[in-house]
């Protein structure tokens, strides 16, 4: 008899031991916003200022991930004004360009096509409708006024990259 | 060799990341009356920055006032921060972005920096 009520007390302790087991696990949006190189102004000549290569420039890539579709767009803009410089005598000339240099989907093809344009055309909205990352380049050009010569010193532009939770 | 480029590529992937959590925050009941508050996270992979500006906004992105504990954050590369905002309960319904900026030191070089920001929406 003992060993029956033994043998009975063992396999409902088995029993019940896997009947209270259970997994639980929340999938939480987030985005993340990397500066993957940063940019710097080459000096073609004396009155311009420029990211691109060609003139000894570095354009500046940012990468943008979001863990979840739907849940963020993302706000890319090139510069419109130094941040900081030597006091200029006439007014500089910004333009830009933000573009998708790669993606981590192909998915996500179609979001050049759907991007908005805003701020005369220097702040670029993509949605992000798929989970992954975009590698976004900002290019920038300053032309100082009048072709007149920029003065020596410390030159800053600051681009900017937002993530805006939809 | 391997090893050592692995961890070069981890350093590179991750050097200048900001990320805020969670996504869609929602105002609390606070200990003090007709206040709210929200409980937000905030990680700084950027190398670059250390400080973060913190703002609440509208759906017209205009600013709200609001408490927090400091309104521009200090934190250390790879610190995770945990903070408070605080708002009274008449903002909090117009209340649609919690924001935070990252904080820009003048270079040395003539770069143009990147600012990054990040918003969270109350829904």
């Amino acid at each position: 008899m003992k060993k029956i009520l033994i043998t009975m007390s063992l396999i409902l302790g088995v029993v019940s031991a896997h009947a209270n087991t259970s997994i639980t696990g929340t999938v939480e949006s987030r985005c993340e916003v990397v500066t993957d190189i940063s940019g710097y102004f080459g000096n073609p000549n004396a009155y311009t200022l420029t990211t691109l290569p060609a003139s000894n420039g570095q354009i500046p890539q940012i990468r943008i991930t979001s863990t979840l579709a739907n849940a963020y767009k993302a706000l890319v803009s090139y510069p419109t004004s130094f941040s900081s410089s030597p006091s200029l005598s006439n007014s500089v000339a910004f333009t830009g360009t933000v573009a998708i240099a790669s993606a981590s989907s192909s998915d996500m093809s179609g979001y050049a096509a759907a991007s908005t344009v805003t701020n005369n055309g220097a702040m670029r909205t993509y949605y992000l409708t798929h989970a992954g990352t975009i590698y976004v380049t900002v290019a920038s050009t300053a032309i100082h006024g009048g072709n007149k010569a920029f003065p020596g010193g410390q030159y800053v532009a600051v681009a900017e990259a937002s993530c805006i939770a939809q | 060799m391997y090893r050592s480029v692995i961890l070069l590529l981890l350093l590179c992937g991750s050097a200048l990341a900001h990320d805020m959590r969670p996504t869609y925050p929602s105002w609390q009941i606070s200990h003090i009356p007709d206040v709210k508050v929200a409980r937000m996270e905030l990680f700084n992979k950027r190398a670059d920055v250390e400080w973060y500006e913190i703002g609440v906004f509208d759906v017209n992105f205009k600013p709200l006032p609001f408490v927090s504990r400091y309104s521009v954050l200090k934190i250390p590369y790879l610190t995770q921060v945990k903070f408070d905002v605080y708002v009274t309960e008449a903002n909090s319904i117009g209340a649609e972005y919690i924001c935070s900026i990252s904080k820009l030191q003048a270079s040395e070089d003539n770069r143009p920096l990147v600012s990054s920001k990040i918003c969270s929406r109350f829904k």
